[in-house]
């Protein structure tokens, strides 16, 4: 007896998640999401801010997630809807989001500018214009007060919830270090005989400035993830929200979310198509850029697909809907660009778990840094007349613990790896958006990883470099014949031919123009050739066996023969009356751009491989023809997976390139899968990475676009990390012994917020990126240097 | 899940206050004012349980089981 198990069936949630800031607040939302029952995986994004749950229904409800969400501190605000609703949920809580950090940057910015100019009143030029008042210590805790218990309450409140389950994060730093040095200035001026250095020793803007320029950090990083989402903003807003409807004859204007599968639409010039469908009625012109990243508008007429989201430009047509809501193309791609925007590529898992480590070795420094100024640092280099840099503050009044406990709130502040959770994240963002523009999607961050890091190439030969159907490439003619002539009779004997290579010569014919009469008689000699009547001649076309047994001499025609099957095309001799007339070359041909791409991958140091069923000969003529060295022949559809695999064993990582029908096994094997020419019906496709055009340049652009974002990561986390790594030290003291300067808490925050500025806007490099082989000129410039 | 906060709270502050102590009892051997040596302490205790509590709270969180 067998006792079957079954696997329960699992459901995804997406789930939107306010509150997050850094690469901890992540793993806390994930680590809570995953104690509750029925959960299987969950992964949560900070750059789109939401977290997606795979869990068994029935096991957990949403009230749980609510739950474990609010618990790690964190702001529960929904499933994420779908679709324009959804794009204007989103648009109207980021820019909640955005304006909340504006109002508490204008408030903190404003008041903590006041309190600075009060705190050095004394000083400079600033008594001949600020009165003495400014400078009265009780006057500056009247102002701060409001800063930190306003908008830097927010740190306090966030830490304190993370911190009763055991959690840490950037808000505790922030928290700490806001509230030392408000709390050391509270002192300061109502116990001032304390020891913490006196009334000359507020620092009330430390307090104030260290919040406003944390609240900076924190709305750039609200800039940068408005900035990079914006790609799947664009891809949103193409879907149009208005439909016409015929309805018993009659034009109906509805929303587009209300037409059914089965309707009959009415597309006018200009105006964008609502739905997937089929051409019923009309001709247009269809701008398709938006989608395919095709640049010429395609042709419509009746029979002609059309995909939600694309432009009419000339004509008006009708068409029937085919798929509508979240089966349209338009919306399974942006589900595929969120669903890749949500996943983690292996380089942002480890800097996650560096940065949740990094805040907790942040606080062990800060106490190892305050006990060793405390027993020894002190009492060997302290010099009361010192300064903190950037301020004209004498540090005299200061006491052994005010001065421990200054260096060590900060390096809590100085070390916040607050950039380093952006850096990842903004740039897949960025990177996945760019390629979506162009046609290119990645089905995850894994994927893109993945493939920026490839390092041999496989072509799968039929239907990827080829077009997949033969077509006649060379007719010879002999004696007086011409070569028309011989293409004419051949296509007179084949007309009636439903074999491939008897389609193609028909076809050919047709293409230059010679229509071929229905022969008097037809006769096919199965495995040999056809033989035709018309007018009186008789027309014998087939192979060598056919020929010799018809005792039809090829004298004159062997050479040509072997030549062109040398270079992998099947030669059909055409006889008239017995005797030889010529031949007629048949072969699967090369995609336009399949030279320029092979040598473009080459050129990025790409290791080119073409597998193919086909026999050693013919594969290693086209391989030739299209400059690739090394052929996997004679493999059997069920052996390509198999051949990846042997390429993966040499260490190599491989991408599979293929039209990702019979080649899903050998896609999904691959480190990269990228599955060609797929149209609009991406949801389908077993890839990692999927090209909507049949065009291989969009294999180089894909790959540019991934070794760019890659780039962008690395860029990122250097310079997080970098400045974390340099100004620790700093903020430590390193430089107090040498020459008397510390850096103040202010600077501290200041430097932090400069981090955040950098990945920000390294981050939105990317915006303007266009991928090399996209750039006027260059592929142009590479079909010239193919052809040389 | 209350027992876990509740046996999580008595170690971490329990560790949290010892650290403090050391650092008071050497202050003491030392020339230093009290405000330095309570407000030190103080400092002490709230970082050793900032560090403490993560690393804290899961390995009692394991040992219960919850």
């Amino acid at each position: 007896m067998t006792t079957a198990t079954q696997e329960p069936q699992k459901i995804t949630l997406n789930i939107a998640v306010g509150g997050m800031t850094c690469a901890s607040c992540v793993a806390h939302v994930e680590g809570g999401l995953r104690e509750v029952p029925g959960v299987t995986r969950a992964v949560v994004s900070l750059a789109t801010e939401r977290a997606a749950v795979e869990y068994v229904p029935g096991m957990a409800t949403l009230d749980d997630f609510r739950q474990a969400i609010e618990e790690v501190g964190y702001q529960f605000l929904g499933p994420v809807e779908e679709g324009v609703v959804a794009l204007d949920r989103e648009k109207e809580a980021r820019q909640q989001e955005l304006r909340r950090q504006r109002n508490n940057l204008i408030i903190a910015g404003s008041i903590g500018l006041l309190v600075m100019i009060g705190t050095f009143q004394p000083y400079w030029f600033l008594p001949r214009i600020f009165p003495e008042w400014m400078n009265n210590k009780v006057f500056l805790f009247f102002l701060t007060t409001p800063i930190v218990f306003g908008p830097g309450h927010q740190f306090f409140v966030n830490s304190w919830n993370g911190l009763k389950r055991g959690l840490t994060d950037m808000n505790l730093l922030y928290a700490t270090g806001i509230g030392a040095a408000y709390l050391i200035a509270v002192i300061n001026t109502f116990w001032p005989e304390a020891g913490f250095g006196g009334r000359e020793a507020t620092f009330y803007e430390a307090a104030a400035l260290l919040t406003a320029f944390i609240i900076l950090g924190r709305y750039l990083e609200a800039v940068t993830r408005g900035r990079t989402s914006e790609a799947i903003r664009r891809l949103m807003k193409l879907q149009p929200r208005r439909a016409r409807v015929l309805r018993d004859g009659q034009e109906v204007e509805i929303a587009a979310e209300e037409v059914q599968l089965g309707d009959l639409l009415l597309v006018r010039p200009g105006e964008a198509i609502p739905v997937d469908g089929v051409v019923v009625e009309g001709y247009s012109s269809v701008d398709q850029s938006m989608i395919t990243g095709e640049s010429m508008p395609v042709e419509k007429r009746a029979g002609d697909e059309v995909v939600g989201g694309t432009l009419n430009k000339t004509g008006a047509f009708k068409f029937r809907a085919t798929r509508v809501g979240r089966d349209t193309a338009l919306a399974q791609i942006i589900k595929l660009v969120e669903e890749a925007q949500t996943t983690k590529a292996p380089i942002q898992k480890i800097a996650d778990s560096v940065a949740g480590v990094f805040i907790l070795g942040v606080h062990v420094l800060a106490l190892t840094v305050f006990l060793f100024w405390f027993f020894a640092g002190y009492g060997l280099w302290f010099v009361p007349e010192s300064r903190l840099i950037l301020t004209p503050y004498l540090l005299t009044g200061m006491g052994v613990f005010g001065f421990a406990l200054l260096t060590s709130v900060t390096v809590l502040i100085i070390s916040c790896p607050c950039a380093v959770g952006l850096a990842t994240p903004s740039a897949i963002m960025a990177g996945s958006g760019k390629a979506a523009e162009h046609g290119i999607l990645f089905k995850g961050a894994d994927a893109m990883e993945a493939t920026a890091k490839l390092q041999v190439v496989i072509f799968d030969k039929t239907g990827t470099l080829t077009r997949g159907e033969p077509s006649v490439t060379d007719v010879v003619a002999l004696g007086r014949m011409a070569q028309d002539e011989v293409l004419h009779m051949a296509a007179v004997a084949e007309k009636n031919s439903e074999h491939p290579l008897g389609e193609a010569i028909v076809r050919g014919a047709r293409d230059r123009g010679l229509e071929p009469e229905d022969a008097h008689s037809f006769n096919s000699i199965p495995g040999h050739g056809v033989e035709a009547t018309l007018n009186g001649r008789s027309i014998l076309l087939g192979n060598r066996k056919l020929m010799a047994d018809r005792k039809v001499s090829l004298d004159g025609l062997t050479g040509e023969a072997e030549r062109l099957e040398n270079e992998g095309k099947t030669a059909m001799f055409v006889a008239v009356n017995g005797s030889p007339a010529g031949i007629v070359a048949v072969a699967d041909t090369l995609k336009e751009t399949s030279r320029q791409a092979v040598k473009e991958l080459q050129r990025m140091g790409l290791q080119v491989i073409m597998m193919t069923g086909d026999n050693r000969r013919t594969a290693q003529a086209i391989a030739q023809q299209i400059g690739i060295d090394r052929v996997l022949a004679e493999v059997l559809p069920g052996e390509k997976a198999n051949e990846v695999k042997k390429l993966q064993a040499e260490g190599l990582r491989v991408a599979m390139v293929g039209d990702g029908v019979n080649d899903a096994p050998a896609l999904a094997q691959a480190d990269a899968g990228i599955a060609i020419g797929s149209g609009t019906d991406v949801a389908k496709e077993t890839g990692h990475v999927i090209l909507m055009k049949d065009d291989l340049m969009d294999v180089v652009a894909a790959l540019q676009v991934a070794r760019q974002t890659l780039r962008l990561i690395k860029q990122n986390l250097g310079w997080a990390f970098g400045y974390n790594i340099l100004a620790m030290p700093i903020g430590a003291g390193l430089l107090y012994p040498f020459f008397a300067q510390m850096v103040s808490p202010e600077l501290a925050a200041l430097l932090m917020a400069t981090s955040s500025l950098s990945v920000t806007l390294n981050t939105l490099r990317m915006t303007g990126y266009v991928p090399p082989i996209r750039r006027p000129g260059r592929s142009r410039a590479i079909v010239q240097e193919v052809a040389a | 899940m209350r027992k876990v906060s509740v046996i999580s709270a008595l170690v971490y502050l329990s560790m949290s206050s010892l650290g403090a102590g050391l650092f008071l009892a050497i202050t003491l051997a030392g020339d230093y004012s009290w405000v330095a040596r309570l407000g030190g302490s103080a400092w002490i205790f709230l970082l050793s349980n900032i560090v403490l509590m993560p690393l804290v709270i899961p390995v009692v969180k394991k040992r219960l089981g919850a």
